[in-house]
């Protein structure tokens, strides 16, 4: 399973641990904690599998590997779904 | 001219007929009503300000008027109208001056879509805006009497009106409306200010009116920078406290406290991000008015050094 950017075209602001996130398709702003936040950066830079979303977003809080709760990063990552700011998708379909 | 160079014959007149024109800041605005019973208060009240001439093209043409039928004779009511249509049910006709001001800022609320339109009071001084945003009943408008009865310029009770282009806030020196217990606050506090009667038994409690100091209303076309935001909180025997507020939580509070922001979208989200960047922001929680002004002046001359 593969996770990829929606597209969405967002403006950022971050302020201390919080994350602020303009969606320009939507009008909605978005206040994200620095996992959310991580995670979305990640997949800005291109579609990459789960595992390596999730190791990437560890690097970067400089946690050490299987240290992000699996809880934490499938509520993280399905909260952006709902909001319409990634998508799940097959391999196939992600690398095509 | 303004509109105290009329006299009240003339006054009275231009209501009833073609209409007064009034200049609030960045709007001008026609007032028509066929009710004499307020005339003698608005006289008074809008005294110091612009008078527009019938050929300055207006904003909003508003009227103030009993409805027609057996109603006008049995028991009267009034009846606020923008543009012919009326949003609001009917006003008991003592009513008629706050329903004529809270009209009047509705229209600004919901049609002035060019700036973008913060839920706050707004003071300047020495070339710097003091913001006020806050809830009914968390004291933004008492604190902001006080303050502008005491060296500070009022931009605004109501409005932070923020302009798109350059971010300055534009004044809009409108009457100020104090509620309930803040009425008689400001009367001890400042016994010489020109507060008009109060209204019992309002839609939203006893309600009186602050006249502006003059120099707020002369200096209405002189926008200000926004320097600092402070979140107040009234609370009957609190503690005094003024702590600076992370920019996040402030950003949040700004915007959802904001007339438009859904409505600008992404111009709303740049304006409150840098005017949140650029702002100290702090909360205040007080119950004493005088500690509470002590403060700002203080924290307004730390801006200066």
């Amino acid at each position: 399973m593969m996770l990829v950017s929606a597209g969405r075209r967002l403006l950022w602001q971050e302020w201390d641990d919080h994350y602020l996130v303009f969606q320009a398709s939507s009008a909605e702003t978005h206040v994200f904690n620095e996992t959310t936040a991580l995670i979305l950066r990640c997949l800005e830079e291109g579609p990459r599998s789960v595992a390596e979303v999730k190791a990437w977003t560890e690097v970067a809080l400089d946690a050490a590997p299987g240290e992000l709760g699996a809880d934490e990063f499938d509520f993280a990552t399905r909260r952006l779904e709902e909001l319409g700011l990634i998508e799940y998708l097959d391999e196939t379909v992600a690398t095509q | 001219m303004i509109i105290g160079d009329l006299s009240r014959q003339e006054f009275q007149e231009l209501l009833a007929g073609k209409g007064l024109g009034i200049q609030f800041g960045p709007f001008n605005l026609r007032i028509r009503s066929n009710l004499k019973s307020f005339a003698a208060l608005a006289y008074q009240l809008y005294e110091p300000y612009p008078l527009l001439t019938a050929a300055v093209i207006s904003d909003f043409h508003v009227d103030m008027n009993s409805p027609p039928g057996l109603r006008r004779w049995l028991r009267p009511q009034a009846c606020f109208a923008i543009d012919g249509h009326s949003p609001f049910a009917p006003y008991t006709v003592e009513h008629a001056f706050p329903a004529l001001e809270w009209g009047i800022n509705w229209c600004v609320a919901t049609r002035a879509h060019h700036l973008l339109m913060l839920h706050s009071a707004v003071v300047e001084r020495n070339g710097q805006a003091m913001l006020f945003p806050a809830w009914p009943g968390h004291g933004k408008s008492t604190l902001c009497t006080a303050l502008v009865h005491s060296g500070w310029r009022l931009l605004s009770d109501e409005f932070g009106l923020v302009r798109p282009e350059d971010g300055m806030l534009l004044p809009l020196p409108r009457l100020i409306s104090l509620k309930n217990d803040s009425i008689d606050v400001i009367r001890h506090f400042r016994p010489e200010a020109i507060i008009g009667p109060s209204f019992q038994a309002t839609r939203k409690g006893t309600v009186a009116h602050v006249r502006p100091p003059v120099d707020s209303i002369k200096r209405a076309q002189e926008p200000a920078r926004p320097r600092c935001f402070v979140f107040p909180r009234w609370i009957a025997g609190a503690p005094f406290t003024l702590e600076a507020m992370p920019k996040s939580q402030a950003f949040l509070m700004v915007a959802t406290n904001a007339f438009n922001y859904e409505v600008l979208d992404e111009i709303a989200f740049r304006l409150v991000i840098d005017m949140v960047n650029s702002c100290d922001c702090y909360s205040l929680r007080y119950s004493n008015l005088d500690e509470a002004m002590a403060a700002l002046d203080e924290l307004s001359r730390s801006f200066d050094a």
